[in-house]
């Protein structure tokens, strides 16, 4: 129990991080921390389960982008489902894994929401998908990484 | 693959594919429904999210325009010394012309322009010159008291020593007339450089802190009765025969951007009751008479007021019931120090 809502206000830290100090950053480069938080919740949580919360998390950040709804919805849902369905092979005590999951992750939560949302003309599209969504996973990947060293010992304490 | 895990399975793969389709369906939601939705959720489930997005766009927006705030608080902070100035320069102004009101004729105005270079902390060039009818030693007033004196003039400008000059002497006396001396700059350091110091007193005569001294009249530099400062403290000398005061001037150099030069002819008439007169805000209310004659009389340079009763004379400063009035010949400024009859 105390094991499960120290993970809920992790994954809550992290909610306020996004909404909280993203805005903060400068750049076009910037860490995706609802990423994180479902990576982080999706090993914990069964498929099913991590398909439902990312499309709870996708329709938070839909509700502030309107003009692409759902968009995010899909694009977690799909990242959660098979963050939690692949957990077992990649989610290792490594943190270079781990980083390489972290990656995967937020670029293809990016490109699905690109593709879902149909805003971009093509080459727009190629560039975001190939120079911006690399370089924003890679960021979201070093900062991820950062933060479960950091979240692990809360993360991995004893308690039921 | 055990019953029950195949049967997880299914479900997990159910509540994927059913979180798929409502997320499909919600891309291909028409905007009039769309919208509605996002508005609702951005009002209720999200207004937490939203409210701390907000603070921190508001954030950012800060960081990004601190820079911008910082240069126009300077800015504003820079106008607002200005007038600041200003507003000191308009009081002064006021204050010279109470002055003004008060000596009626015999004096022009003048700008008083300071040097910035070594040596010319205790110098002043004047805006008015010897056309205006500034000569050697006319004395430099200010509403407060004696500023200094003037050492050379031209034609369109002249050059004054302050009273903190090393040159600089004046015939002083104590208010009641009791004690006589000479008032010179004081030869500290530092602050006490802009003292002065009231020498040759008798012995026999002491003057108390804060009493004021003022000109003498004594040798015909300075009308008896400008203000020159007021008394700090004695100063202790080896000399037996006499006393020395430290003064506190009555004029900041630092204050000193109008004065008012005295022409000969106001020297040798006097100032009785200029400075003993009314408080410069009064004097101001009483200026209009010398203003309109001051008009009359204006230069290029600054203003030269003339008795009333003697406007239709056209001799700048020069009273015209002056019988008796001694040469308007240039005088050297250091004065006597002793009263008539021997004092």
């Amino acid at each position: 129990m105390a094991r499960t809502l120290r993970s809920f206000l992790v994954f809550a830290l992290l909610v306020s991080l996004h909404y909280g100090v993203r805005p903060l950053l400068p750049g076009r480069v910037l860490p995706d921390f609802l990423v994180i938080a479902l990576l982080l919740a999706a090993v914990r949580l069964r498929p099913g389960a991590s398909a439902v919360l990312g499309l709870l998390i996708g329709f938070t950040a839909d509700a502030l982008t309107p003009g692409a709804f759902g968009a995010a919805a899909l694009a977690f849902t799909v990242v959660g489902f098979a963050a939690s369905w692949l957990k077992a092979v990649f989610f290792a005590d490594n943190a270079a894994i781990n980083a390489v999951f972290f990656f995967a992750g937020a670029w293809v939560a990016d490109v699905v929401f690109l593709l879902a949302a149909r805003r971009l003309p093509l080459g727009e599209f190629v560039v975001q998908a190939l120079v911006w969504s690399p370089l924003s996973a890679g960021l979201t990947a070093v900062v991820g990484v950062a933060l479960l060293l950091v979240a692990r010992p809360v993360l991995d304490a004893g308690g039921s | 693959m055990p019953r029950s895990a195949r049967s997880d399975a299914r479900l997990d793969t159910g509540l994927f594919v059913a979180c798929l389709a409502v997320a499909a369906f919600a891309v291909i939601l028409p905007p009039a429904l769309r919208d509605p939705t996002a508005a609702a959720l951005r009002r209720t489930l999200v207004a937490p999210l939203v409210a701390l997005q907000r603070t921190a766009e508001h954030g950012r927006n800060a960081l990004v325009m601190h820079d911008a705030i910082v240069r126009a608080r300077d800015s504003l902070a820079l106008l607002a010394q200005r007038g600041a100035s200003l507003a000191a320069e308009n009081d002064r102004l006021r204050e010279l012309l109470g002055l003004a009101a008060d000596l009626q004729w015999g004096f022009v105005s003048a700008e008083a322009l300071k040097g910035r270079g070594p040596g010319e902390d205790y110098t002043v060039a004047l805006s008015v010159g010897a056309s205006a009818g500034v000569v050697p030693f006319s004395p430099l007033v200010a509403p407060e008291g004696l500023v200094g004196t003037v050492l050379s003039a031209d034609p369109g400008m002249s050059l004054a020593i302050l009273w903190a000059h090393p040159d600089f002497r004046a015939s002083a006396m104590s208010a009641d007339g009791a004690a006589f001396g000479i008032v010179k700059a004081h030869a500290g350091r530092g602050a006490s450089r802009w003292l002065l110091e009231l020498t040759g007193i008798p012995f026999r005569q002491q003057l108390r802190p804060g009493a004021r001294i003022l000109t003498s009249g004594l040798g015909g530099t300075y009308p008896r009765g400008i203000p020159i400062g007021t008394v700090i403290e004695e100063r202790k000398t080896s000399e037996g025969y006499a006393r020395s005061y430290l003064v506190r001037p009555a004029v900041s150099p630092a204050e000193l951007s109008a004065v008012m030069v005295l022409l000969p002819p106001r020297v040798r008439a006097g100032a009785a009751g200029v400075w003993s007169a009314s408080p410069p805000a009064e004097s101001v209310a009483r200026a209009g008479a010398g203003i309109r004659d001051s008009l009359r009389r204006g230069g290029t340079a600054g203003v030269t007021l003339v008795r009333p009763d003697s406007a239709a004379t056209g001799a700048a400063g020069a009273p015209p019931a002056a019988p008796s009035a001694p040469s308007a010949r240039p005088r050297p400024p250091a004065d006597t120090g002793r009263p008539p009859g021997g004092r």
